[in-house]
Order: structure tokens, then C-alpha cells, then sequence
């Protein structure tokens, strides 16, 4: 064993050392950009075929890269887990082959990017969904609450036990705001619709969000609507003579029976914006919250399955929110306990948008304490 | 007309780089008994083994009835009608005797009851073989469990019998009794081999001996031309002296008092029954009894390693009872034991002389850091003065060494520490016959410098040989304890199967 | 073809042997990635590079083999006595909780005090996991392979309801984390990687010493080889036995306290990343010898960042990098078999009498 090992050592060194003369040309094959070339790393939460939140961000990055061509060179690693000592892993990693801008998409990676932006502030970071910022690093998010409001329209037309399913993956402001969104959205329709609402505690885990949109079904809820990322939930429904409404990406393929629409993603547009940005050397790190305006979410087209009527009711208030003449949060909105939370009159702040940790009356779920 | 049932020409095999079998001839004839006769490591058993289906050779060809065949496996072996009784019987100790021999022959998917008790019962009498059918084996003793092995490879219509050491494990009047079925056998016209080393067993039941010698074919001869020497000179390769010395008892001063000593087996049954016994110094006390009569038990329980339901022993007026081995020897008593298993107790089979050597010394070692180096120079000692043949002390693992030499290694480690009692279990087991007298010698030796010992054997020759007395012991039981220079065989036998009870007076 | 036994082998057809299982699976693992329409060759060195390339891939390398590397020593000294101590997770885990423990508490302690108090607690708690399994089957006998494997999973849900519970970090705004330590609660550097590598280093050596020239180290040698000689020895083989898992638990638990203090810089369910399955092929392919136990670590590191660099640098899927380490790992351990078992042409087929 001790020979083998020597052996092995030695192979390794000398593969290195290839390696290194052969490093003269240009480093092609291993993926290190060329001079001129920016490289653009993207650390995912899940993997890029979830048919999810994923591949909403990959299309997204092969969007970006289409459109500058060979401006830039993309890198990225799947799967990457919501811990800090991975995600600085991962971000080392990227900056070692040539990363100079990096972004990472899931809320669990902002103490990672944060720590390595610290480390490498030659380096441009931007964090999808958090809110903290560094000099060389920002957030990045979409008002994905507008487009939730259009799905809620959808579902609180189509229920007919007034129950809605709603399976969600963690109790933070990103989730609780889809879900009063997309509650209010129902009510504006229906104003007696109840949205039940699980916790997975996963963003993919598609048999634990499969069980929960289960037992949510037995409940008597006939429509579903999610915050996860693998399309288990609208299989649930389809297998429960249900409707669904998705999430991410277009699901009609997948669930024929069952999807009528779903927010969706349109991250190409930012991710042209932010690398353009660091090209031109404009990039600042104020995080960038666009909405139905600056086309970063949409609702996918209703499908036949969505009720009658819905497709002029979704297109009225998009009009209203795209013009900018309504933004959901508008009073008044009651919390759960039925206290006026935003009075009358009044529209509620991106602040307090981004630290919201209450439900809306209509709500059937609770917010499991921080403490 | 001889009726040649095998002939196995030319047999050769090896295992890694020992050569275990090089070009050995065998041929068994229909109504003979055919001794195998050769020292441990001759190859016996793996000739048997290729006959049987278990190994399969490297060269060489086998003729079953005249007709070429490749015993590729056991069962194929049984097919041929070749049968083969091994030293550890193999049979499932919850079921019957009938259960067992049925199972696992797929001729037969259903156990179906009085017709098959009554297809055995036929068999059995047509042998001598005396069974009952319905018996559980674990109610069974050694020799009925040998007769059920037996039964089993007859009823699969066995016509070539080998059997593995049959008699290592029954009293004389057993071994008779085997003998008898063995002869019934033979008149039937089957070929029986026994693979033995036991030359008064040779020249009693056998017709035609074949000699093997580290794996070499050496000689076939028939019994009626031959004598124990000339076979001794075979298995050995040059004349040996078989005799051994038994020197005067020195200084008889008693030394070790067991009183009353019971102890149970992990089955609650008694492995030990009410022991009473003294050991002297300058003497050496034999204990003999079939295998299994709680020698072990007896041997552990005074080196401290055995759990005591009741009673004493006593070391010169202390008890020692309830102390490990340690503590033992921290009471200053020197007592040394020499297990039957020797890599599996009284060696580190893995480690080398020197460490095994420390096995026994680094306890009296001062702080947490070991040194070997005493233990080094003692190794060397042991090695010179036993002549080890070892290519290190240091470097070699001694289960690498022959058997001889991991004895010597271990007797020699507990002489070293000048014992005042020497206890020894099947000292020899699996010796060559030049190593076995060698350690006759060393035990002789310790007794010329009046040192107790204990020998616990196998072989009632040597132990009425070497022995000043000899112990019997049946079923946990003392049956006896008889003057060595004057012990009768046929007596020391009855002993053994607790038939015959001797006072205990001496 | 039927399996034999083979007599020993000389150290050089071992070295044989195993140099051919890894030539096996760079061959199998080649015929891989041509499928999946990469060079073998360039990813081949690039896997190299990609571990031990420069100084950033070296430290991450170094940074998977601390771990890796501690938690073989603490399993191995367990497997020298033949206890298979299956549940190192586990012990990582409860070392980290422990440590975690008191650098969420006591984060007011100045560092020198805090991080061995930290330390001390890891290995604690972690001889405690499994002195557990140790005192049950000293006690009644019970089978440790699968009691340890279980109380992996109980320190896995114990953590993870601390995540998503107990210590939930209130400034995460409802995200299940734990608020990461003080800058006093995490472990200093030197030549730019976290001084776990001087501890692993440390412990090669001190693992190297109470194996080979302690009394204990003897005595466990003895207990592993067979429970018989060391009765007749006079070992009291509970008291080795409950001693030694403690340390092996202890060291185990000291990988966890490593792990959170130097890498993920608060207590999470990902912090193990699989060390402690890992360290069970590891330190069985070392021959349960510490220096090899660096060696083999090191080389397993080399091989997971390898794989990790070229995920991103060929866009190989996360699966198949790791298709292709376990393929490589596979090869090796089939050659354990191959050492001690040779295949072996029948001569002659067919069954029974020839025609």
C-alpha cells in the first residue's frame, strides 16, 4: 500500500506538472475564461432539472450568456446545501477559476456569500432573495407577490369547497408574502376562500412536499397552489382529480390535468442587467427588486382548465399593477387576528414588505415562532 | 477378481505457494479398509477433500469404477456414491436424526415419517449401526452422532466411505464399536478410508496402508507386511524411538488442592461436577477423557479464566479462586497454562515472538510507554534455547511459523517465567512426531526441577507413557485417578465413558 | 470459474493488484465520460489540478482532508479492537452540538479559553455518543454496528431540531439557521488554513504512539485479535474496551467541534458532509495505520475536490462527478477482495462422468 501510495503521489505530481506546461495555452478545456472573457459563477440550490426554481435561474444564465455571447463565460454548481461552510467552498472554487462575478440563488446562501465577499472584494456578489449587502455585494429579488396575486385570482375563482392548498417551504418573509399575496388575490374574487397552508422545510424535496400537498387535499382543499420547486404538489392534485396552480417555470406538460398557470421566473433579464453592468464598470450594490414592470415575474398563460372569466379578471389587474395603480399591499389588509394591519388609504412599504412575518386574514396556518 | 471402486492417479494441488499434494496415487478396493496414514500437514485430508468433491485438484485424474470423472462438487461426490464423514460433524443439533439425514438430499422434498424411520432402521441394521431415528441430536452423545454422520452418507448410498479422525473423539470401547460397523461395511463390498494417524489403530483395522509425507506419495503397503516401525519410518522419513521417558517423581510436596469444584457450561448444564483433585510437585498429573468431558473448563477455571459455581482451589494454603490471571500472578504464585488453543488464547497470532513474548511482561512494566526491549532479549533466549526456527523475533508473525514452533514459542514464554505449576492442554495436538517428543522432553525437564504439572491428552499411549497419574474424567465428572506405571487401557477406557467408577483414594 | 482462496501475497503484487484496480477504474470511469462526450484525459488532469492546481484548490483540498482525516483516526482506533463503530456521523454531530453549545453561550470568554473549552465538550459529548453503544455491548452484548448507525440518526434529528427550533437564529427572519459564532468562537488560522490541520497532524503522531507504545495501545492490539488472549492475559478487556470507544467518540467529536468553529462557523445538519461513512473506507483502506490513514485521506480528498472542479469546469452533472469517484472508489475497495481471492479457471467442466 505504502508503494502504491508513493506510486500514486508521483503520478499525480507529474499529471501536474503536464498540467502545468501545458497551462501556457490558454488554460482551454478547463474552463477558465480568456482574458477578455468575464466569468459569471452561479451557485444553485438545487439541480438544473428540477423543472423549478433551478431551471427558472439556469434559463435565466443561459439567457444572459446568449445575449453577450462571448463576452462572458458561465460556470456553475448544482445542489449546493444552505450552509456557510459550503457556500464559501463553492464561492472559493468559482473565484479560483476565474470568477468574477458570482451569484447565488437561494435565501440559506446569504452567510456564505456575505463571509466570501468579505474574503474576495475584488470579486462582485449578488444573493437572490436575502437582504444583506456588503460593498461588493448585493441582493436581488423579484416582486414575485404581484404575479402570486394573479394566481390567487385563478384559484379563488376556480375553488368550489372554498379551501385552498397552499404548500409552502420555509416561514420566512419571501414565502409568508407570496402567500398573503396570493390570499389576497383569492379574496378579491372569493371573498370566503380559505388558503391552508404546510410547511416542508425544504425547497425540493418532492416526496415531502408531495405528502404535504396531500394531507392539505384531504382537508378538502379542491386547488393548490406552492412555494417549492419540483412540480410534486400538482402531481398530488392531478392524482386527486384536483387543479394546481405552479410555480417557477411553465408546468402544463408535466400535469395536464391539473396546472391552469403559475408565477413564473424571467431572471435573463436581470442577470443581463447585473453582468452588464459589472462589464461597463456601473455595477453599484443597490439590491435590485423588479416586478411585472420590469417583466422579471409573469403569470404563464391560463391554460383551458382555468375558470371561465379568469383570464379578463387576471388581465385587469395586471393592467393596474403593471401601470402602477395598485401593488397588492394596498389597505386595507387585515392580519389573521383581524386587526387593520395596512389602513385604508394606505400602501405598505418595500420594508416592511421584506421583513413580513404575519398572515393575512383568510389564512389557515401559523407562523412557527422565532425566538 | 479385486473390485477397484477408485483410482486417483497422479493427484497434485496447492494452495498459494504450498504445495500440498504433489503426484499422489491412491486406489481404493471394494471390501478393504484403507489407512491414510501420514503426520499433520502430510496432505491426508486434502487428498480426501478432492475425492469428495471439496477441492479440486490441479493435475491428475480420478477414475471412479474404471470410468474418468471431474468431482467438480460435493454433491456430484454423492452422486458417484462417495461419502465423507469429517472430523467436525456437520449435522443441525435441533432436528432428529431422521430430520438430518434426509435434509438437504433433494431426492426426497418431504420428510415423510414411518416409511423413512423404517428405510433407516433397515439401514442401521444391516451395519450394526444402532441409532434412534427419532433422537435429537443434541440428546445424542459423540459416538451416537457419528453413527447418525454415517447413516447419512449410506442412505445417500454411499459405497466409498472416508472418515476424518474417526476415533479422536470415542473411548476405546467406542472405537471398537466403530470398528465392528467398519467391518460390516467392507463384507458388503464398500471401501472405507480412515484417515488416522494413530499407528495401533492402523495395524488393527486396516487392510492396505498408504503413506503420505508433506504431501508426497510415499508408499502402499498391506498391513500384513508391514509393522509399526517401518510405518513410523515412513511418516516420519528416518527411525524414530517411540517410547518416552518418564523419569522419577522428585520432591512430591503437594502444592494444589481443588476441592469441590463445579462450574456450568453457557447452556446451564454442569461442565464441571464437584472436582477433587491434588497436584505435587515433581510430578506430572494426566487427565484424560473423551473430547469435550470438561478438560477445557478444568484447565481455565485454575488459571483463573473460567467462572466457578462452587467450590475451592487452593495454592499452598491460599485460595486462588475468583482471581484472574493477573491478580494471580501479582499474589506471587507462578502458574503457568498452556492452552489448547494456542493462536486463539495463548498467542497474538498476528504479532510477532517479541510482542507475544510481552504479552506476559509488559504488565510489570513501570508508566503508560512500553519498552520491548527486555522482552527482546528474552525472545532471543527463547529462540536459542528451544531452537525456534524463525527468520526474526521482530519482524514475523507467528501464525506464519509451523505448528511445532508456535508451541515451543509458548511453552517456551511460560518456562521462561519459572512456573511452580504448569498446566498444559493437548500439548502436542497437531504436532509432527519429532516436535511432539521434543515437548515431552521440556515437560520431563520441568518436572526434574519439581515443577506440577498437568497434562491434559488425547492419546491414551502417551499419557499412560509420560503420566505419574492419570485423571479420567467423564461428563465434568472425576471416574478416576490411576497410578500411570500401572494403568490398564481397557479400565482407563470404561473411565472415560463413565462406565466403570474407580475410588478415588489415591 | 470458481473462487480460491490465495495464499498470502508479497507486498509488491499487493501493490500489484491495487495499482491495477485504480488503472480498472480510470479505464472504466474513461469509457464514462466518452459517453457522456468529455476527453478522459483532459478530465483526468484536470482532477488533479483541480486539487492540489494552486494554492486556493490545495487549501480546499486540505480543508475536505481534516475532517476526513481525524475521523479515520477516531474510527480506527475503534477497529483495531474490532468494534465497528458505524456512527462517527453521529459523534461529529453531537461534538459540534456540544462545541456549539458554548460558543453561542459563552462567546463573552476570551478565545484561548473558549476554543479548547469548545474543544474539550466536542470530544466529551462525542465519547459519550458512543460509550453509549460501548457500555451496551460490554453490558448485554449487543450488536454495535447497528446500534451506532442508529444514533447517527438520533444526533442527525437532534440537530436538526436545533436548527429548526431550538437555537433558530431570530435575525433570520424565519430561516432555519443557527446565528453563526463570534469571531472569538472560531478557530484561528496558520499559512492560511484553520490550525485543524496542525490537530490532524498532531494526532497522526499521538495516534501513532498509544497504538504502538502504550500499554493501552498494546492491550487494544491484543483485544482486536482475539477476547481469549486477552483474558488470559489478565486485560480487563470491559474497562479497554469502554476507554478506548471514548477516545475513539472523543476524536469523532472533535471533528464536529472542527468543522463547525473552522468551516461552517455555526452548528447545520450540512456539516458533516458525509465524513463520518467515508471515514469507514478511508481508515480500512489504510490497514488502520495512522500515517496511512493521512495518506489515503488526503489522497479521498483530493479525489472529491477533483471531482467538485470539474463539475464546474466541464459542466459534468453534480451525479456524474460523483458517479465517477464512486466508480473509482469501488474499483479499490473490489481489489481488497482480489488480494485475498483469486478467480480461477476450471480445467475441465461439465459434472460427473466423463463421456
Amino acid at each position: 500500500m505504502k508503494k502504491l501510495v508513493i506510486l500514486f503521489l508521483v503520478l499525480a505530481m507529474v499529471s501536474t506538472m503536464i498540467l502545468g506546461c501545458s497551462s501556457d495555452n490558454g488554460d482551454n478545456g478547463n474552463g477558465n475564461g480568456t482574458e477578455e472573457q468575464l466569468v459569471v459563477g452561479f451557485i444553485y440550490v438545487g439541480p438544473t432539472n428540477d423543472g423549478g426554481y433551478t431551471t427558472a435561474h439556469d434559463n435565466g444564465r443561459l439567457f444572459m450568456e446568449q445575449e453577450l455571447g462571448d463576452k462572458v463565460k458561465t460556470i456553475y454548481k448544482e445542489s449546493v446545501p444552505e450552509d456557510k461552510g459550503e457556500v464559501v467552498k463553492v464561492i472559493r472554487e468559482m473565484v479560483d477559476q476565474g470568477a468574477e462575478i458570482v451569484f447565488a440563488t437561494s435565501f440559506g446562501h446569504m452567510d456564505g456569500l456575505i463571509e466570501a465577499a468579505a474574503e474576495f472584494p475584488e470579486v462582485t456578489f449578488s444573493h437572490c432573495s436575502g437582504y444583506q449587502t456588503a460593498d461588493n455585494a448585493t441582493n436581488y429579488f423579484g416582486r414575485m407577490y404581484q404575479a402570486r396575486y394573479l394566481s390567487g385570482i385563478v384559484a379563488g375563482m376556480k375553488t368550489e369547497t372554498n379551501k385552498i392548498a397552499y404548500v409552502a417551504a420555509f416561514p420566512i418573509p419571501e414565502v409568508i408574502r407570496g402567500i398573503n399575496a396570493f390570499t389576497l388575490g383569492a379574496q378579491s374574487v372569493n371573498p370566503d376562500v380559505e388558503v391552508h397552508v404546510r410547511w416542508t422545510n425544504t425547497w425540493y424535496d418532492p416526496a415531502s412536499e408531495k405528502a404535504a400537498a396531500e394531507a392539505l387535499l384531504d382537508e378538502g382543499c379542491d386547488v393548490t397552489a406552492q412555494h417549492q420547486d419540483s412540480t410534486a404538489t400538482m402531481v398530488a392534485a392531478e392524482e386527486a382529480g384536483a387543479f394546481s396552480i405552479g410555480y417557477n417555470v411553465s408546468s402544463e406538460e408535466a400535469v395536464p390535468k391539473a396546472y391552469m398557470t403559475a408565477p413564473l421566473w424571467n431572471w435573463g433579464e436581470y442577470y443581463l442587467t447585473a453582468v452588464q453592468e459589472v462589464l461597463d464598470g456601473t455595477w453599484t450594490n443597490t439590491p435590485y427588486w423588479g416586478g411585472m414592470y420590469e417583466g422579471i415575474v409573469t403569470l404563464d398563460e391560463l391554460t383551458a382548465l382555468a375558470p371561465e372569466g379568469a383570464a379578463e379578471a387576471v388581465e385587469a389587474a395586471e393592467q393596474k399593477i403593471v401601470s402602477g395603480d395598485f401593488d397588492v399591499f394596498y389597505g386595507p389588509v387585515l392580519n389573521q387576528a383581524g386587526e387593520e394591519i395596512v389602513k385604508a388609504g394606505e400602501k405598505m412599504s418595500d420594508a416592511d414588505m421584506l421583513s413580513m412575518n404575519w398572515f393575512v386574514k383568510g389564512v389557515v396556518g401559523t407562523i412557527p415562532a422565532s425566538n | 477378481m479385486e473390485n477397484i471402486l477408485v483410482e486417483m492417479n497422479s493427484i497434485s494441488k496447492s494452495f498459494g505457494s504450498v504445495q500440498a499434494l504433489d503426484k499422489v496415487e491412491l486406489t481404493l478396493v471394494g471390501g478393504e479398509v484403507h489407512s491414510l496414514l501420514g503426520e499433520n500437514g502430510a496432505g491426508k485430508s486434502s487428498l480426501m477433500n478432492i475425492l469428495a468433491g471439496i477441492y479440486t485438484p490441479d493435475t491428475g485424474n480420478i477414475k471412479i469404477r474404471g470410468k474418468q470423472v471431474d468431482i467438480s462438487s460435493p454433491k456430484v461426490a454423492i452422486d458417484l456414491g462417495i461419502g465423507m464423514i469429517h472430523q467436525h460433524f456437520k449435522l443441525v443439533e435441533v432436528l432428529t436424526a431422521k430430520e438430518n439425514i434426509v435434509a438437504g438430499y433433494d431426492k426426497e422434498f418431504f420428510i415423510k415419517g414411518s416409511k423413512l424411520s423404517e428405510k433407516i432402521k433397515n439401514i442401521s441394521l444391516k451395519y450394526g449401526l444402532e441409532i434412534d431415528p427419532d433422537k435429537k441430536i443434541y440428546d445424542m452423545s459423540v459416538a451416537e452422532k457419528q453413527r447418525v454422520e454415517i447413516l447419512k452418507v449410506l442412505y445417500r448410498g454411499a459405497e466409498i466411505l472416508i472418515l476424518d479422525e474417526p476415533t479422536a473423539v470415542l473411548t476405546p470401547q467406542e472405537t471398537e464399536k466403530l470398528f465392528d460397523i467398519i467391518r460390516n461395511m467392507t463384507q458388503m463390498g464398500c471401501a472405507v478410508v480412515i484417515i488416522t494417524h494413530k499407528l495401533n489403530e492402523v495395524m488393527e483395522i486396516s487392510d492396505v496402508v498408504t503413506v503420505l509425507r508433506k504431501g508426497k506419495y510415499i508408499s502402499t503397503v498391506k498391513k500384513t507386511e508391514t509393522d509399526t516401525n517401518e510405518l513410523t519410518k515412513m511418516m516420519v522419513g528416518k527411525a524414530v524411538d517411540l517410547s518416552i521417558e518418564r523419569p522419577p517423581v522428585g520432591e512430591r510436596k503437594k502444592i494444589l488442592e481443588v476441592l469441590n469444584l463445579s462450574a456450568l457450561k453457557s447452556d446451564k448444564t454442569k461442565a464441571l461436577d464437584d472436582i477433587n483433585f491434588e497436584m505435587y510437585t515433581g510430578e506430572i498429573l494426566g487427565v484424560a477423557g473423551i473430547a469435550g468431558s470438561g478438560q477445557k473448563e478444568l484447565c481455565e477455571a485454575l488459571a483463573g479464566l473460567y467462572p466457578i459455581t462452587q467450590g475451592d482451589v487452593v495454592y499452598q494454603g491460599e485460595s486462588i479462586l475468583g482471581k484472574n490471571p493477573r491478580e494471580i500472578i501479582k499474589m506471587g504464585i507462578s502458574m503457568s497454562f498452556v492452552p489448547e488453543d494456542r493462536l486463539g488464547m495463548g498467542l497474538v497470532a498476528s504479532m510477532n515472538i517479541v510482542d507475544n513474548i510481552l504479552l506476559k511482561e509488559y504488565q510489570k512494566q513501570e508508566g503508560l510507554i512500553i519498552s520491548r526491549r527486555p522482552s527482546k532479549e528474552k525472545a532471543q533466549i527463547i529462540v536459542d534455547k528451544l531452537n525456534i526456527s524463525t527468520p526474526s523475533t521482530d519482524s514475523h508473525p507467528v501464525r506464519l511459523l509451523s505448528g511445532g514452533n508456535i508451541q515451543k514459542v509458548l511453552l517456551g514464554r511460560e518456562i521462561e517465567s519459572n512456573p511452580h505449576v504448569i498446566i498444559t492442554a493437548y500439548p502436542t495436538r497437531g504436532l509432527d512426531i519429532g516436535s511432539s517428543y521434543l515437548i515431552y522432553d521440556l515437560l520431563n525437564e520441568q518436572k526434574k526441577q519439581n515443577v506440577a504439572l498437568l497434562y491434559v491428552g488425547e492419546d491414551l499411549d502417551v499419557l499412560m507413557e509420560l503420566c505419574d497419574r492419570i485423571l479420567v474424567m467423564c461428563n465434568g465428572k472425576i471416574t478416576g485417578i490411576v497410578d500411570g506405571q500401572e494403568a490398564d487401557r481397557e479400565k482407563i477406557g470404561l473411565m472415560m465413558s463413565g462406565a466403570y467408577k474407580e475410588e478415588i483414594g489415591l | 470459474m470458481r473462487i480460491a482462496k490465495r495464499s498470502e501475497l508479497t507486498k509488491v503484487q499487493i501493490v500489484l493488484v491495487r495499482l491495477a484496480a485504480v488503472v480498472g477504474a480510470l479505464i472504466f470511469g474513461g469509457v464514462f465520460l466518452i459517453i457522456l462526450g468529455e476527453n478522459p484525459l483532459t478530465i483526468y488532469t484536470s482532477m488533479i489540478d483541480g486539487g492540489l492546481g494552486s494554492f486556493f484548490r490545495f487549501r480546499e483540498t486540505v480543508n475536505l482532508t481534516i475532517p476526513l482525516l481525524i475521523t479515520s483516526l477516531g474510527v480506527m482506533v475503534a477497529f483495531k479492537m474490532r468494534f465497528w463503530n458505524i456512527g462517527a456521523e453521529g459523534q461529529i454531530f453531537m461534538g459540534a452540538f456540544a462545541a456549539s453549545y458554548f460558543a453561542l453561550n459563552f462567546a463573552y470568554l476570551p478565545k484561548i479559553v473558549l476554543l479548547p473549552l469548545m474543544g474539550l465538550a466536542a470530544m466529551v459529548s462525542g465519547g459519550i455518543w458512543l460509550l453509549i453503544p460501548a457500555w451496551f455491548k460490554a453490558k448485554f452484548g449487543t450488536n454495535e454496528t447497528l446500534f451506532t448507525l442508529m444514533l447517527n440518526y438520533i444526533a442527525l434529528k437532534w440537530v436538526t431540531y436545533l436548527q429548526y427550533s431550538l437555537w433558530k437564529d431570530p435575525a433570520g427572519m424565519g430561516f432555519p439557521k443557527i446565528p453563526s459564532f463570534e469571531e472569538n468562537a472560531l478557530l484561528p488560522k496558520i499559512l492560511g488554513i484553520h490550525v485543524g490541520w496542525v490537530i490532524a497532524l498532531l494526532l497522526i503522531y499521538l495516534a501513532y504512539i498509544y497504538l504502538n507504545h502504550t500499554k493501552t495501545g498494546y492491550e487494544i492490539a491484543v483485544i482486536g485479535e482475539s477476547e481469549d488472549t486477552a483474558r488470559y492475559a489478565g486485560i480487563d478487556i470491559k474497562r479497554v474496551i469502554l476507554k478506548t470507544m471514548f477516545l475513539s467518540g472523543g476524536i469523532c467529536g472533535l471533528v464536529g467541534m472542527i468543522q463547525a468553529s473552522g468551516i461552517s462557523g455555526t452548528l447545520s445538519v450540512d456539516l458533516s458532509g458525509g465524513v463520518g461513512f467515508t471515514a469507514i473506507i478511508t481508515a480500512w483502506l489504510s490497514g488502520l495505520n495512522p500515517v496511512m490513514v493521512g495518506i489515503v485521506s488526503f489522497l479521498f480528498a483530493m479525489l472529491r475536490q477533483g471531482g467538485s472542479f470539474i463539475q464546474t469546469a466541464y459542466e459534468i452533472p453534480a451525479s456524474a462527478a460523483e458517479i465517477l469517484q464512486a466508480l473509482i472508489l469501488f474499483f479499490v475497495l473490489a481489489s481488497e477482495f482480489f488480494v485475498r481471492y483469486k478467480f480461477v479457471l476450471s480445467h475441465k467442466h461439465g459434472t460427473g462422468v466423463k463421456k
